[in-house]
């Protein structure tokens, strides 16, 4: 605690506050760090789970002769989805937060608030992941699905083995771009008590009621965070992309 | 006494909505035959391929695979499928797999070949069309020229017993076209049943068992090669081959 070289008993500028705040609310401003990433990568790996399935099942093409049970059991599935992902696109996370949390404390549900957080990133994100993933499997050209298809592949085989992993690769900026928005979305989940970094910057910054120093040090903080993140998208990104040259395999070269 | 035909099609019709594009077409594979569908764009070739490995449906009509109707039920298309191979004039390898992987796709997961079998017949398959050397390479690496190669290698090793030809060599460049072309040559010899549509005149004179003129949606005239090229009966024939040949 007090062994910062910089920690002086009397701050004076904001740049002194920010670091005052930022040594002596450290244990804060980590576990903030902690909870924002903890919410944030979860509830963006479940979210875009969901997003593939609901994205994959928005795909599902009927034939004209297939079982009546079957036809029904899609068309519910993608009566589900459809209207999910019209609930979740359309209404503001910082309410579904709300409603959620709320709604489950009133039907006597106990939920952490963190799981709530979860839960919302989880399903905030997997709705408009669909749409994401809809147009990454539209992206990948309709030969590709005929081929997988001329092979006697299921519909469901061609998806997983050929457009799948061309529509992840297609979207990986946009799931970058998904994730980014997570990690700063957190910021609203502090209104049903997730301690997450906004609301550590609430606490750190009222004891002296130094708000604008407080809330400084986690720009700084999510702004690092989102620096790193990107880059590792970017990276996964070039992992993809695959080589550019490739070995000739000379055993099978025939004498000409 | 009725002969062994393993695709057979009957009083198949197709429509576009007001459009029709196929009317009525019957006729019948055998065993061996190696027919060629030749007409100007637009005559309902490709379509008729297309029904014919149910990429498209047709609006009335049937299709037999050895006397039993095809119907549009997902797993008795995928059976059919695996043994009626399809060639695309835009190759359709799959991007996201190496030439080797694109060729044992199907073995491995559609047949449940072993992977050391699998791997035998991608070899095999891709030496006979000359394209073994090139295992490691995925498809945007190559010329159009070898990626039709690979294609037809890829369809090769699902052992199919029909393989259709849709407009193979239309998206090569002139120079491709005769690998392409000697590849599906060597194939003919084999054996190998085949229905092929094109644009190339003298490939259907000289290799194929049987050619079909298509018109407007109809088979116009139904053939040997020798004589649908040299003494042609319906006047349309006549009228489209002079135009090919005239250049």
């Amino acid at each position: 605690m007090g062994s910062g070289i910089l920690l002086s008993a009397n701050p004076g500028s904001s740049l002194e506050w920010m670091i005052f705040l930022a040594q002596k609310y450290s244990g804060l401003f980590i576990e903030g760090t902690l909870n924002t990433l903890y919410v944030a990568v979860t509830g963006t790996i479940a979210g875009f789970l969901l997003g593939y399935l609901i994205g994959i099942i928005e795909d599902i093409k009927l034939n004209k002769e297939d079982h009546i049970f079957k036809k029904v059991f899609i068309w519910i599935l993608k009566g589900i989805s459809w209207i999910y992902v019209e609930l979740f696109r359309g209404t503001p996370m910082i309410v579904q937060g709300m409603i959620l949390y709320y709604g489950l404390l009133q039907a006597d549900v106990k939920i952490a608030s963190v799981t709530a957080g979860i839960l919302v990133t989880v399903l905030n994100t997997g709705a408009y992941m669909s749409e994401t993933v809809r147009a990454g499997i539209k992206s990948v050209e309709g030969g590709q699905r005929e081929g997988a298809l001329a092979l006697g592949m299921s519909p469901m085989k061609a998806m997983f083995q050929v457009i799948l992993p061309q529509a992840f690769k297609n979207i990986i900026p946009e799931m970058a771009n998904m994730f980014l928005t997570n990690l700063k979305m957190t910021s609203v989940l502090n209104v049903i008590g997730v301690s997450e970094l906004f609301m550590m910057a609430k606490t750190a910054g009222g004891t002296y009621y130094k708000y604008f120093e407080s809330y400084l040090v986690i720009a700084l903080i999510y702004l690092v965070l989102c620096f790193i993140f990107n880059r590792l998208f970017i990276l996964l990104e070039k992992a993809t992309a695959g080589k550019k040259d490739y070995v000739l395999a000379v055993e099978y070269m025939e004498n000409q | 006494m009725s002969r062994e035909y393993i695709i057979s099609i009957e009083e198949l019709s197709k429509s576009f909505g007001n459009h029709e594009v196929l009317r009525k077409i019957d006729f019948s594979v055998e065993r061996g035959e190696v027919i060629c569908i030749v007409g100007s764009s637009g005559s309902g070739k490709s379509t008729l391929l297309r029904c014919i490995n149910r990429l498209e449906h047709q609006t009335s009509g049937k299709v037999l695979y050895h006397g039993r109707e095809v119907r549009d039920v997902q797993k008795e298309v995928n059976e059919y499928r695996s043994k009626v191979g399809m060639v695309f004039q835009s190759f359709n390898l799959f991007n996201n797999m190496s030439v080797l992987q694109n060729c044992m796709a199907g073995t491995r997961k559609v047949l449940h070949l072993s992977r050391q079998e699998a791997f035998a017949r991608a070899i095999e398959h891709l030496k006979q069309v000359g394209m073994a050397p090139f295992i490691n390479a995925y498809p945007s690496q190559l010329s159009g020229g070898q990626k039709q190669r690979v294609a037809i290698a890829r369809a090769l090793c699902m052992n199919p017993e029909v393989l259709l030809f849709d407009e193979p060599t239309s998206a090569l460049d002139p120079e491709m076209v005769g690998d392409v072309l000697n590849v599906m040559k060597e194939l003919a010899l084999t054996g190998l049943t085949m229905i092929i549509v094109t644009h190339e005149m003298g490939f259907a004179r000289d290799v194929s068992t049987r050619t079909i003129f298509m018109d407007k949606g109809y088979i116009a005239e139904d053939d040997t090669p020798a004589r649908l090229f040299t003494n042609p009966k319906n006047p349309r024939t006549r009228e489209f081959l002079s135009r090919f040949m005239a250049g």
